[in-house]
């Protein structure tokens, strides 16, 4: 499983975020992107995981020329549902009106019952979180919320993860667990995977890090 | 730090007057109300008055099927404007809709669908072969799908305006445009990742609304009077009747049918409530099914609107045509679709009766205004438990039967010497009024970002200088826009008026409804048509004050 990205041009109808970005990200490895902020980071994610109508409408809407390969396969026509790409936030984004357990069933494919909740109890046990699955996801803690974001997304078999500076709203203690939490889970599971920081500090693989340049507004 | 004490005691010293100010009558209003349900002679006989029992099915099914109609239909709405990012543009045509009295839209569209109406004109003779107007019952029909209809396509706009308000909160809309593209990372379609998502939230968010919606479609008269069935009437008609007759057991027995609707639609509610519940249960929101995803993600949002929507916009642009035709309509015979002679004449009478125009205007503007007054300070000053806890005592006048309300508000009136008065109509319509302002405004008013006054008190500024510079200016749209809530409200408003005013006080509604009933078409249709002007002329006027500042554009 391996992750090709070739983004020819980023940007809105007023101005160009990047021009010719090209990277590739091997299975169980994780490609760090950095820059500063407004440098299109995120919009990279978005272009890969076919979200960018979410970031921004209206004039500011970005459109991205890209071509996405996942194993091979030209992915980046498709839907985002049809991706197979998952999406970590820099917010949990815990859906408020499920419960935690529900949160993750929500990301389990479909199939039987009884497997189906196994799987999420297997995921609250791994992210530590045993006992919790009743619980309303505005009472967990922050590295709580988190854990429960990345299980989330990894339940859903995602065949690439993309990480949105998810460490950003960590504090340090918490934050360098929690990294090592999704490195962990990131091999574990063998998929490439792309995680967009500004802080050195969360660098996974010092061999694969991408510096953005920063594009004036012209 | 001393200061701080003093500060917050005169604070809550308003807080308690606004709240004796507002719950004070409203509570007495209800108490009276349903004080006038304590007597048993009139329970018995309206139990022997044998067509309230088929008035009563009648209400029910009119006004379950309605609002069944008009929330699937909103839901279906919402959900295509949101997964297709169209909901600015949707939204765009909402206050025209927004802004059409019941009545008004209820008149025109009788004159579209009676058998001498345009509809039938339109298709005559070449199609129908008609040379007369058929004999058929197609506006006040026994089963009530006239109004049915009315009624649905009233309601979508005021659901679809108060989901707007939720979603277009910056901190909700945010958050749900990313949990909606975080659902579709897990491998759910655009669509249904809005119903199992988005729809769940934002649906909570819509309990008194819809709350409204049930509540109006079930006690509704003046809507009722010009298109629903005539008899046996809907049981709300039937207690407008017998409150109106001069006899006072009569009267008592209108008030225990206004019961009987309260009744009504408390079991409405609660049914509603337990199939929603049952929806829930049914487990298959969390069954991991993800759906079909149809839209390719690159492509733009697609430009067009959803046809139910388009529909619906049809029906009131033809409504309001029928209405401006109308009005000035001279001879119109049968098959012609257009007039043969046009004459101002209605709209003369209408000039010469100007002070029902401006009794109309002074009430709408009054009311609305001390509706906001009255609702931005409440939003500032009281601790928010209090608003949680005052919020069920607003809504009385929106859930409680308006027959039955005007009972409570009467005997108010009578008891402070105000019925009959410019006074007494003017308080009515305010505290039929104040509900909808605050239900409009504090969405965005309590949305407003707490850290901005911070900012403010850091700058060394004062409150007034953070309210008048900062705060209002930024809310600007959302006061605007629940100020012309209100004057449309107080504009519609027909039972208070015609009860209260004690026949003394003539508004553009009461003229048209009781216009409707006799033969006069262009008359009619000159006070609908102006029943409609008024509002839309204040949403309008609200637009402009409220259309956020342009800057110039940037150019480096």
């Amino acid at each position: 499983m391996t992750l090709q990205v070739h983004i020819t041009q980023l940007g809105s109808a007023q101005r160009v975020l990047l021009r010719a970005l090209r990277f590739e990200v091997p299975a169980g490895h994780i490609l760090t992107l950095m820059g500063p902020s407004g440098c299109g980071k995120s919009s990279v994610l978005a272009a890969i995981a076919g979200t960018l109508g979410s970031v921004a409408e209206g004039a500011q809407a970005l459109n991205a020329q890209a071509s996405v390969r996942l194993n091979g396969e030209e992915i980046g026509q498709r839907p985002t549902a049809q991706r197979g790409v998952g999406l970590l936030f820099q917010d949990a984004l815990l859906f408020a009106h499920l419960t935690v357990a529900e949160n993750l069933l929500f990301a389990v494919p479909p199939g039987p019952r009884a497997q189906r909740l196994a799987q999420v109890q297997q995921a609250l046990t791994e992210a530590g979180l045993q006992g919790y699955g009743e619980r309303d996801p505005a009472t967990l803690s922050g590295g709580q919320r988190a854990r429960v974001a990345l299980m989330r997304a990894l339940l859903a078999q995602p065949k690439a993860l993309l990480l949105d500076e998810p460490f950003s709203k960590l504090d340090a203690t918490l934050r360098d667990q929690f990294r090592a939490f999704v490195f962990d889970h990131i091999r574990a599971q063998n998929i490439p995977a792309v995680l967009v920081t500004h802080d050195a500090a969360d660098v996974a693989d010092p061999a694969r890090v991408l510096e953005l340049p920063t594009h004036d507004a012209t | 730090m001393g200061q701080k004490v003093p500060v917050t005691a005169i604070r809550l010293f308003w807080a308690t007057t606004l709240l004796l100010l507002a719950g004070g009558p409203l509570l007495t209003t209800a108490a009276l109300a349903l004080g006038a349900l304590l007597d048993a002679t009139a329970w018995r006989a309206l139990w022997h008055e044998p067509p309230w029992l088929s008035a009563l099915g009648l209400t029910l099914w009119t006004g379950l099927a309605s609002t069944a109609l008009a929330w699937w239909l909103s839901a279906a709405l919402l959900a295509q404007g949101f997964v297709r990012q169209s909901l600015g543009r949707l939204l765009r045509g909402l206050p025209v809709m927004l802004a059409t009295p019941h009545a008004a839209f209820a008149i025109g569209l009788v004159f579209l669908l009676a058998p001498s109406g345009w509809l039938l004109r339109a298709l005559s003779p070449w199609l129908t072969a008609f040379e007369f107007p058929p004999p058929w019952a197609t506006t006040q029909d026994p089963w009530g799908l006239g109004l049915i209809a009315a009624l649905t396509a009233k309601e979508v706009p005021f659901l679809l305006w108060t989901a707007a308000t939720q979603l277009q909160r910056d901190d909700l809309r945010q958050r749900w445009r990313s949990e909606h593209a975080l659902a579709q990372t897990l491998g759910y379609s655009p669509q249904r990742a809005f119903w199992r998502v988005v729809w769940p939230q934002l649906s909570a968010r819509l309990w008194w609304p819809l709350l409204a919606v049930l509540a109006y479609g079930l006690t509704v008269v003046d809507m009722a009077l010009v298109i629903g069935p005539a008899s046996p009437p809907t049981l709300a008609v039937l207690a407008w009747q017998w409150l109106q007759d001069a006899d006072l057991a009569v009267n008592a027995q209108g008030a225990a049918a206004g019961g009987v609707l309260t009744l009504a639609l408390l079991g409405a509610a609660l049914l509603w409530r337990g199939l929603q519940r049952l929806h829930r249960l049914g487990g298959q929101r969390l069954n991991g099914q993800r759906g079909v995803a149809s839209m390719p993600a690159n492509a733009q949002p697609s430009a067009g609107l959803p046809a139910s929507y388009l529909l619906l916009a049809g029906l009131y642009g033809a409504v309001l045509l029928a209405l401006a035709v109308g009005s000035v309509a001279g001879v119109w015979p049968f098959p012609s679709v257009w007039p043969e002679t046009v004459t101002w004449q209605a709209w003369h009478r209408v000039w010469d009766s100007r002070s029902t125009v401006g009794t109309t205007l002074g009430l709408a503007l009054a009311s609305a205004a001390l509706a906001l007054a009255w609702s931005v300070a409440w939003l500032e000053l009281a601790p928010r438990r209090w608003d949680t806890a005052l919020r069920p005592v607003l809504y009385l006048p929106l859930v409680l039967p308006a027959v039955l309300w005007v009972v409570g508000l009467y005997s108010l009136a009578l008891q402070w010497r105000l019925e009959g008065q410019w006074l007494g109509l003017l308080l009515a319509h305010t505290y039929m009024v104040l509900p909808y302002v605050l239900l409009a405004l504090s969405p965005a008013y309590l949305g407003f970002d707490a850290r901005y006054a911070q900012l403010n008190a850091s700058l060394g500024h004062g409150p007034w200088h953070f309210l008048w510079r900062i705060k209002w200016p930024l809310l600007r749209r959302a006061l605007a826009a629940s100020a012309a809530v209100g004057f449309a409200v107080s504009v519609a408003q027909y039972l208070p008026t015609l009860y209260i005013g004690a026949g003394r006080f003539s508004s553009v509604t009461t003229e048209a409804v009781n216009l409707a009933a006799g033969g006069q078409r262009s008359l009619t249709s000159a006070y609908a048509g102006l029943q409609f002007l008024l509002p839309v002329l204040a949403f309008a006027l609200a637009a402009w004050l409220g259309a956020p500042r342009r800057f110039k554009p940037a150019h480096p």
